[in-house]
């Protein structure tokens, strides 16, 4: 029998339950993972395996301390969109009108929605290769995505880049992403860097996973963010496997949010699947680049539910690791907390859902119509030609400067004479 | 008014800009209070403050990818390389990202980087390499190599003009040894044209950077046997002069073509096929290479030298070349 709560114990068993992991990084989550990955050898086999208990009933999610009814239905739909997007993609990759390879985002809609929703207009964004989700809520459209993986002439890059590869510099703001991993971050920080000259404190989110945690590009970019307080979010989706290779294989340490100490910035653990939690941690990470205090670091601990891409069926992960993290589906979950909230019917949900696949068809059958790029196009626009570019938040604001200082002769002695 | 030295050159030609252009400005190690490891930026922060002087962590890559960065934002960024040895800490940054950015999305990066490179300094293997064909094999990237200041501070101002990610190699055995007078009206040398450094009919030495000044020695000396040596200074290696590598081929007829890099990879070969694809029946006798050797960048000066391509080299086959 448990024990009987007083009603002040009651209300406290309420509130948000907000612990600090054993370096002091707060941990926003309401449930620990109580299970690791460990390998052996099996029938002269080597596996892995899972240790610990993987059947922990799945926790209601706390309300935003942000988000009202409106917001949160909108992260909804917008999630509704990543995931039937991408259902889309994986019927059309069957299909084989998909070129390459396809790399899904199931289990993490919540973590790509959520955060990409706190960012104002004229913030910047870094997207890896499963935030798709977050290009949907930057403006960019489903048959863009679709385009792009169909290798298609009306895909953003217009046939050159495969699959998530793509940006927008002029409106959307986010840097096309290139294969190797960490690299985008230290570009987000000249994003920052460009904009403070221009007089404005922005932000730029930078998602990177567990096993892009490991890359120096990541660290030195970061680190530069970091010590010239530019307002760079680094949110670390932690989904467990790095193409295969476990979590436990690419890092020492439990908890990736430790590294934010070494940094010198703050950094807080969320719950990838809670997009309350995504949201909150990402928009307070987002005011703080607007009071011009620097860089934030989230780490999101969520599950990759597919392969690396179509072709790998993941069979490398224990079966009882996919079935605790399958039920915690962020969209089922979102959908509970909606309900819970008493802010949707069953009629809304159905309109949503309705509208949203409307919507993705109309989409997919955009990018099938649209031609395959025309081999003339193969190397042209190699170089930008001459011509004025344009400053993107205005004119220069140089607040320390010495107009009278002349350019005098070098008199110090150089490196090597 | 005085004649000006290569480094001062540079100094002015960035100085310059940064007075025209406030979108323009510098990052990089140690370029602020310092001044940079060769006095490139001294005295450049106490004009534009350290806003647009901004000194970096010890990190190639993050100087290469936030400069990067602000570029996409309409920024013009001048980034240093304390030394060009270490532009290979940045290379995935700049082959990856840059130099395939208006290819690959449409997004324009108007920048700089620059910094010293080359040997007969007794700089060692890190301090010394000639690395500048890893970005002529980049498509997106433009590649220069100046030889003589006032091509110096001509180029560096059409740099940081220029809409796409340049790479400013400033030999460093030039900084403080050369010295012309300039202009005294703003100028800027044009992107992509060689230049004739020295007119002769008998041969054509086909060069660029401290190289030039090799071939002009050994020009001088063949003059007195009367052999009369053409030098054409490439000044730009990416885009190459195709047009001025073909017309000293049609005028001489005889081509050595010498640097400072090593030989295997080097431009000499590219330019061995440019000439066979386009000026083959112009020649009277097989291209010549003459290069440092395919070493590391030794650092005692009787083993540099043995290295780097001498004057006597280029002597010796001259006399072979005009017999053929």
């Amino acid at each position: 029998m448990p024990a009987k709560l007083s009603s002040n114990e009651k209300i406290k068993a309420q509130q948000p339950t907000v612990a600090n992991n054993p370096h002091g990084i707060p941990d926003w989550r309401l449930e620990q993972i109580p299970f690791h990955i460990e390998s052996e050898w099996l029938e002269g086999q080597y596996h892995y395996k899972v240790v610990g208990p993987t059947d922990a009933p799945v926790p209601k999610l706390r309300p935003s301390k942000y988000l009202d009814r409106e917001k949160s239905i909108e992260i909804y739909r917008l999630m509704l969109v990543n995931r039937r997007m991408e259902e889309s993609l994986e019927r059309m990759y069957k299909q084989s009108k998909v070129i390459g390879g396809l790399y899904l985002s199931l289990g993490q809609e919540a973590t790509s929605v959520a955060s990409a929703f706190a960012l104002g207009a004229d913030d910047w964004m870094g997207p890896m290769i499963r935030n798709q989700g977050s290009m949907i809520v930057r403006g960019f459209k489903p048959s863009d995505t679709m385009m792009q993986y169909m290798a298609k002439a009306g895909s953003p890059t217009r046939g050159r880049e495969s699959g998530s590869h793509y940006g927008d510099h002029k409106v959307h703001n986010v840097v096309a992403p290139i294969s190797h991993l960490g690299d985008s971050i230290s570009v987000l920080a000249g994003c920052c860097m460009g904009a403070r000259l221009q007089g404005r404190e922005i932000a730029a989110l930078g998602y990177i996973g567990d096993g892009g945690q490991s890359t120096g590009p990541t660290y030195e970019g970061f680190n530069f963010a970091a010590v010239k307080k530019l307002g760079v979010i680094l949110l670390v989706e932690h989904n467990q496997w790095a193409y295969s290779t476990p979590v436990e294989m690419q890092f020492a340490c439990k908890d990736l949010a430790d590294r934010s100490i070494g940094y010198g910035v703050p950094g807080v653990i969320v719950d990838g699947t809670d997009a309350n939690q995504v949201y909150d941690a990402t928009y307070e990470a987002v005011q703080r680049a607007y009071r011009g205090e620097g860089a934030s670091f989230i780490e999101a601990k969520l599950m990759r539910m597919k392969g690396h891409a179509m072709h790998d069926p993941a069979n490398y992960v224990p079966a009882p690791v996919k079935e605790y993290w399958k039920r915690r589906d962020p969209i089922l979950r979102y959908e509970n907390f909606l309900r819970e909230q008493g802010w949707i019917t069953d009629d809304e949900l159905k309109t949503i859902s309705d509208g949203v696949n409307q919507w993705i068809e109309e989409e997919r059958a955009v990018a099938e119509a649209s031609p395959m790029p025309d081999p003339a196009d193969a190397a042209t626009d190699v170089y930008k030609e001459d011509g004025p570019i344009a400053l993107k938040y205005g004119p220069i604001v140089v607040r320390q400067a010495n107009e009278g200082a002349e350019l005098t002769e070098s008199s110090a002695p150089g490196h090597y004479k | 008014m005085a004649p000006v030295t290569y480094l001062e050159a540079i100094r002015q030609g960035l100085w310059e800009e940064m007075e025209r252009d406030p979108a323009v400005f510098v990052m990089g190690e140690d370029v602020g209070v310092y001044g940079g490891a060769f006095k490139v930026t001294e005295g450049f922060v106490h004009r534009f403050g350290p806003e647009r002087v901004v000194d970096t962590p010890i990190s190639e890559m993050a100087i290469a990818s936030s400069a990067y960065g602000a570029a996409l934002t309409g920024m013009r960024p001048v980034a240093e390389f304390q030394f060009m040895d270490f532009i290979t800490s940045a290379h995935s940054q700049i082959v990856q990202i840059l130099a395939k950015s208006n290819w690959r999305w449409g997004a324009p990066a108007p920048m700089v980087l620059r910094g010293p490179t080359g040997g007969g300094v007794s700089g060692g293997p890190f301090h010394s390499q000639n690395n500048e064909m890893a970005y002529v094999h980049t498509p997106g990237l433009k590649v220069i190599c100046p030889a003589t200041a006032r091509d110096a501070k001509g180029l560096i101002k059409s740099a940081v003009r220029d809409n796409n990610p340049v790479i400013f190699f400033e030999h460093k055995y030039l900084y403080r040894r050369i010295k012309e007078d300039l202009p005294a009206e703003e100028y800027t040398i044009p992107i992509g044209k060689a230049r004739v450094h020295r007119r002769g009919k008998h041969l054509s030495i086909i060069t660029y950077a401290a190289t030039v000044y090799v071939a002009q020695e050994a020009a001088e000396l063949l003059a007195t046997e009367g052999i009369d040596v053409e030098i054409l200074d490439l000044r730009t290696l990416l885009p190459l002069d195709r047009d001025a590598i073909r017309e000293t081929v049609e005028k001489t007829n005889r081509v050595i073509v010498l640097h400072e890099d090593t030989k295997t990879g080097g431009i000499a070969g590219e330019i061995a096929a440019i000439i066979n694809e386009e000026a083959f029946d112009f020649l009277d006798a097989p291209i010549v290479r003459i290069t440092s050797l395919d070493s590391a960048v030794p650092f005692s000066p009787p083993l540099e030298k043995a290295f780097m391509p001498q004057v006597a080299d280029v002597v010796r086959a001259a006399r072979k070349l005009v017999k053929y």
